[in-house]
């Protein structure tokens, strides 16, 4: 049986969350962070830093890993300045919107500009609202295909049921543990 | 050390800044990659400087700065809820790194030292925002700056904090609103697709039915043709004396093959009319002369029923510019419907005059029938509609004259209403345009 031992390692990680406007990034953070949801919709301009620690294991170790999670302002107002927000970025939530197909698009871009800021950055997807099952727009097999260009594991959530935003979050910490898990040192 | 040497230590460091720090201040110290770094913040910025020499023991002081920033004023602590970049005691800042204070600075350790290494001449963080316990939202914008000694050598960084939330807050309700329309449009634009594709759907299945009736009418008309042409020899006793009960009933098989007749003509008229593949062949004519032709038409139908008509027409009227042969077609749905609902015995009205419209001749049909209820009035114009005064006195046809006479006033250029009132009959009036004006355009 192989033993665990306890925490050795204590690191903090920059993760910021990208997508379209209005896809549910700031209601996944506050689920993740608060486990709360609101139906009222608030634009998020700039950047909303949330932190969350999490033990994650690391091959016998546990470690416990300060997530910095930053919630983007997803409106293109704020794309002249979303590259300096995403600089030092171990790890990204890329989020799109199962009812907006073309917010999977759009995710093509953000990933483009995240990429050339931060090439080692590890990153997870989340095809969010999937509560709203008689709206969605996306299947499940574009958003699949997506996920496999980029290599990052997808999840299908629902920020107000909060089905699998645990689980989103809790995997890109594990990639972010691995040796070599994104760029950001541990302070 | 005392309290008084700290305060001046302290007031020290906040002038080396060459900076003015009014209203309430915070001072106190913290270590930012080996080097001590010494802070002020007031309530609306947080500056970082380095300290340079010995560093007491305790520095960590909050205190209120003049005006005169001479290092004399009395302190007083922060109350908690002051300091909405930090919450907890600043006391417990000493022996902690930058990022470590700021967590919007996490993931940026390299740029703090690119700037401190002078290879990068600012950091600048805009509209991060924090939700205070209490409530709404603050908006901060961070900037990292390096600060120079008196021999200009970078000796730490300045971390300069504004509070932009008015600012924040009106941009935040600004995004707000735009994406609030965005989402709108696209749900609009959404809709509209799935409008457009309901309705190319229709008109795939409207299509199939206007062909299917077109084909329908034409195959029932076919026959009758033939039909009718020995009815007529019959009846003309080309080929034998008809006694009068043959003759009763070769009358009744006549009249319903030309009801069938005119019920198949008009199915083909109104899938043509849809398709616009009705054609006009505008001349001047006589139009008192085509009104007594159609009287004369369907005067054997009003003298079945005992009806008396009124053909009544003012005196030199202009020639019309019309389709001879579709006036006939409109004047004669107009009577044929006047007799239709006019009770046996009833009269009839049939009125030509200048129309008030200039330019135009009037042609109108007054009936003494039951009239058209209110509610049915709308809909007079629309195929197969059959008001229900016309089924309560078992009116015949099938709700389709009205509906063809209407687009081809239209393409006369002409206007087509009617009046009515429950039990008191219905006018019927339409125009048609008088010749020596110049001819409509009717290729739009």
């Amino acid at each position: 049986m192989t033993q665990i031992n306890p925490i050795r390692m204590t690191i903090s990680k920059k993760v910021c969350l990208l997508g379209d406007f209005a896809v549910g990034k700031t209601s996944l953070v506050r689920r993740f962070v608060y486990d709360l949801f609101s139906d009222k919709y608030i634009s998020t301009i700039g950047v909303k830093v949330s932190r969350k620690t999490v033990v994650v294991p690391r091959a016998h170790d546990l470690v416990e890993l300060t997530m910095m999670l930053w919630d983007l302002g997803g409106s293109e107002e704020f794309d002249q300045m979303r590259a300096s927000y995403l600089r030092g970025s171990s790890g990204a939530v890329l989020v799109c919107d199962l009812t907006r197909p073309d917010t999977l698009e759009r995710l093509r871009t953000y990933t483009g500009e995240l990429l050339s800021v931060c090439p080692r950055v590890r990153m997870t997807l989340a095809a969010n609202k999937c509560d709203l099952t008689d709206q969605q727009r996306l299947t499940l097999v574009e958003v699949e295909a997506f996920a496999g260009e980029l290599g990052a594991p997808f999840y299908v959530t629902s920020a107000r049921t909060g089905e699998e935003v645990e689980s989103l979050f809790r995997q890109l910490g594990q990639l972010l543990v691995e040796p070599g898990g994104g760029a950001s040192r541990g302070v | 050390m005392d309290s008084s040497r700290r305060m001046k230590r302290m007031g020290t460091s906040v002038r080396r800044m060459g900076t003015s720090v009014r209203q309430m201040s915070t001072c106190g110290q913290l270590v930012l990659q080996d080097r001590r770094i010494a802070y002020a913040i007031t309530d609306r910025y947080l500056k970082v400087v380095e300290v340079g020499g010995a560093v007491p023991e305790v520095l960590i002081r909050e205190g209120v700065v003049d005006e005169a920033d001479d290092g004399r004023t009395p302190v007083r602590y922060i109350r908690e809820g002051d300091d909405h970049i930090r919450r907890d005691d600043p006391r417990t800042w000493l022996g902690r790194s930058l990022p470590e204070l700021v967590p919007d600075l996490v993931g940026s350790e390299d740029a703090l030292a690119d700037v401190l290494a002078g290879k990068l001449p600012r950091l600048e963080l805009c509209w991060a925002s924090r939700e205070p316990d209490a409530g709404g939202a603050t908006y901060l914008t961070m900037v990292d700056l390096p600060y120079r000694d008196q021999q200009g050598r970078i000796a730490g960084i300045i971390h300069i904090v504004q509070d932009v939330t008015d600012a924040g807050l009106m941009v935040r309700q600004l995004v707000q609103n735009r994406n609030e329309l965005r989402l709108l449009r696209d749900r609009l634009a959404e809709q509209n697709l799935e409008l457009a594709v309901a309705n190319a759907e229709l008109r795939r299945l409207d299509e199939i039915k206007s062909t299917f009736i077109s084909v329908a009418a034409h195959e029932l008309r076919t026959p009758l043709a033939p039909l009718r042409g020995y009815l007529e020899v019959l009846l003309d006793e080309e080929i034998g004396h008809l006694n009068d009960e043959q003759r009763e009933y070769l009358a009744v098989v006549e009249e319903s093959a030309r009801r069938l007749m005119a019920l198949a003509s008009n199915l083909l008229d109104v899938t043509r009319i849809e398709a616009g593949r009705v054609e006009l062949v505008l001349r001047p004519a006589d139009l008192e002369a085509l009104v007594g032709t159609a009287v004369a038409e369907y005067g054997p139908q009003w003298e079945a029923r005992s009806q008396h008509l009124t053909l009544c027409a003012a005196p030199d009227l202009p020639p019309a510019l019309c389709d001879e042969m579709r006036a006939l077609q409109i004047i004669g749905n107009l009577l044929s419907n006047a007799s239709k609902y006019t009770p046996e015995g009833g009269a009839i009205r049939v009125s030509l005059a200048l129309a008030q419209e200039e330019g135009f001749l009037q042609v109108s049909v007054s009936d003494s029938g039951v009239g058209i209820p209110p509610e049915d009035q709308p809909n007079v114009f629309t195929r197969f509609f059959r008001a229900r005064t016309a089924i309560l006195t078992r009116a015949d046809g099938a709700g389709l004259g009205l509906c063809i006479a209407r687009p081809l006033v239209e393409q006369h250029g002409g206007r087509i209403w009617f009046e009515s009132e429950p039990g008191q009959g219905s006018t019927f009036h339409v125009t048609f345009p008088i010749a020596d004006r110049p001819a409509p355009d009717l290729s739009a």
